[in-house]
């Protein structure tokens, strides 16, 4: 990631806020951005994960530069390479566990067999499968992130992007979500997790600050 | 071809699950859609009818009463037409294999041992029953002589029969007619009632000169005439022919109307189409008013259902949806609405016919064609209506869209 700057148009203001972002992320890290609010934070993380494209810059993700791509070229992108974990779960309320986590594979340009037995197998991984029929307001905060992570993994993308996964989760929870994030990346998953919280951000190996819409080196 | 199934299937999974917005879109629909087959199908059993009608009566038949236009109604029309005429038509059409001239008269009294009825009396032809298609199932036509002789003999329609009669057997029997005694030599099959609401099988038929001579008076004069030609598919051609043939006769200025209206099959179905007409028009307009409400009460909710499902739309963005894919789901759902809303309609026009044929004798006829204007009207409100929700839908910037 190279000079990336993002600027939004706010009546006839321009707000810059990212201002020149340098990132190198290497396959298979784990890797925490830390900041306040309003820090870039945010708008760092939907260029990531290609919601969003830079004003100026270049991104390289998986040697492809995504950085010009039309829209449904990223969504191409986004089905195939990148998995979303939130802070706020956002799953279909009106679908069951085994939908959500199945919900990435509709998108899939060529579809293939077993994506069922695939979503069971993750279900089991994080250790709900027996949710499978439940719907998401019969299940707990931190079963619903499990869920989240588990339609994160469906595609078997490279990259796991978790925005405040345990905003929402008390400690013991807290715990047992990143315990299963950093089991992702054991298993090779890139896992950039964006937060605010110092001890959330201690499970990665590499931590970066952002602040005013740069890196800033800690003293 | 797998991912439009998969866009559809998450559709209907939306159609079930947001049950109040299924339920008011399928209503409206309905509702429109159920009037709109239904003046498809009225339309169409008027046709139905009216070729029903022209079948039984002849398609290659035309009738001729004497009068303008403008007096039509029974026992109003001017007398034009002679028996002099109807030996001239004779003589002059070798194209017409009948010609059966009919007089007519009302209200009159019959009796039969005790039991007395109002009828009405046809004189006519031994050709009668045939010349209407109209054939005797009891006894026999009376005869040429019977005619010639001006013999008190006659044919009886079911309805006097049952007047009459009841269940005894009235071939052979003598009846009263204006205290004449007439003989019973053939009863008529059942008819049932024309479409102006005449009970057609409400009359009696005698030798045309016994009606003319002993009841009438008349020596002239008849009511109508019936032709049937052998070639059908020149009947229009016979028409105006016929019509010139008798304006010449009658002596008639090129400037002046016909004093004698010629009724063709082409004008029966003209006739009963019109009969229906307005209970299309009435149909026609709530139908189409209905299914504008529909469309806009779909469009209305499917609009709120985009702002309620924001997040939805962004998960779906973030999880490798295209915004054709989120336009295709919005755009199913809608149409899998209306498409049932379509059905149902159907449905409900079904059970709505047995309704109007209550009250009315409406000629009803449901068919494919009912079923295929539904539903292809039913498509058009989803798409029309749908699409704009969906553009919307589909439009969302995922990052707003995901924050609810």
């Amino acid at each position: 990631m190279e000079d990336i700057k993002k600027t939004y148009i706010m009546g006839n203001q321009h707000v810059e806020v990212l201002k020149g972002i340098n990132l190198n992320i290497e396959k298979g890290e784990f890797i925490s951005i830390m900041g306040t609010s309003g820090s870039g934070k945010t708008t760092l993380m939907n260029i990531i994960g290609c919601l969003d494209v830079p004003t100026s810059g270049r991104y390289i993700l998986a040697d492809r530069e995504v950085s010009r791509l039309t829209d449904d070229e990223l969504s191409v992108i986004r089905n195939e390479h990148v998995g979303f974990v939130f802070q706020n779960f956002y799953l279909l309320p009106y679908a069951t566990v085994l939908e959500n986590v199945l919900l990435p594979t509709l998108y899939i340009e060529h579809q293939m067999d077993g994506s069922d037995k695939r979503a069971r197998e993750l279900l089991k991984l994080v250790g709900i499968e027996k949710r499978a029929r439940f719907k998401p307001n019969q299940l707990s905060g931190g079963e619903q992130q499990r869920v989240a992570i588990a339609r994160a993994l469906i595609n078997n993308p490279e990259l796991v992007l978790a925005d405040e996964p345990t905003g929402q989760l008390d400690n013991k929870t807290t715990e047992e979500i990143m315990n299963i994030l950093t089991t992702m990346n054991k298993q090779g998953k890139t896992v950039v997790l964006i937060t605010h919280d110092a001890t959330v951000a201690g499970y990665a190996e590499k931590v970066v600050h952002i602040q005013d819409g740069i890196i800033i080196e800690l003293p | 071809m797998d991912r439009l199934f998969n866009l559809l299937s998450q559709s209907i999974r939306a159609v079930r699950a947001f049950k109040m917005r299924t339920f008011f879109c399928l209503l409206s629909v309905a509702l429109g859609i159920a009037s709109i087959t239904t003046i498809v199908a009225a339309t169409e059993g008027a046709y139905k009818k009216a070729l029903d009608i022209v079948e039984r009566f002849g398609p290659d038949a035309l009738l001729i009463f004497g009068g303008g236009e403008e007096a039509r109604a029974v026992g109003q029309r001017q007398k034009t037409i002679t028996l002099a005429d109807v030996e001239a038509i004779k003589q002059a059409f070798d194209s017409a294999y009948m010609v059966v001239p009919m007089t007519s008269i009302g209200n009159i009294t019959v009796s039969y041992k005790n039991k007395k009825y109002q009828t009405r009396i046809i004189g006519s032809t031994s050709d009668y029953s045939h010349v209407w298609t109209w054939p005797v199932i009891q006894g026999s036509d009376f005869t040429e002589e019977d005619v010639r002789g001006l013999q008190n003999v006659g044919l009886i329609g079911q309805h006097v029969v049952k007047e009459l009669f009841g269940e005894e057997d009235p071939v052979g029997k003598y009846i009263l007619v204006n205290r004449i005694p007439v003989e019973i030599v053939g009863v008529l099959i059942e008819r049932g009632t024309s479409p102006t609401g005449v009970l057609l099988d409400d009359r009696i038929i005698l030798p045309i000169t016994t009606v003319m001579r002993k009841l009438q008076n008349e020596t002239q004069y008849v009511s109508a005439l019936r032709v049937r030609f052998y070639d059908q598919k020149n009947l229009y051609y016979y028409v105006e022919e016929l019509r010139s043939f008798l304006r010449n006769r009658h002596g008639i200025p090129p400037e002046d109307p016909d004093d004698f209206t010629i009724i063709s099959p082409k004008e029966i179905i003209k006739f009963l189409v019109a009969l229906t007409g307005s209970l299309v028009a009435f149909l026609g307009v709530t139908g189409v008013i209905s299914l504008i409400v529909a469309g806009f009460v779909l469009a209305n909710l499917f609009l709120l259902s985009v702002q309620e499902r924001r997040q939805e739309i962004g998960i779906r963005r973030a999880a490798g949806a295209k915004r054709r894919d989120i336009l295709v789901q919005f755009l199913g759902e809608s149409v899998i609405i209306t498409t049932s809303g379509g059905i149902a309609g159907f449905l409900v026009a079904f059970a709505g016919k047995e309704l109007l044929t209550l009250i009315a004798e409406f000629p009803i006829e449901f068919s494919w064609k009912a079923f295929a204007a539904g539903l292809f009207l039913s498509w058009v409100i989803g798409i029309g209506f749908g699409l704009q929700p969906a553009k919307r839908a589909s439009d969302l910037n995922p990052i707003e869209a995901i924050r609810g």
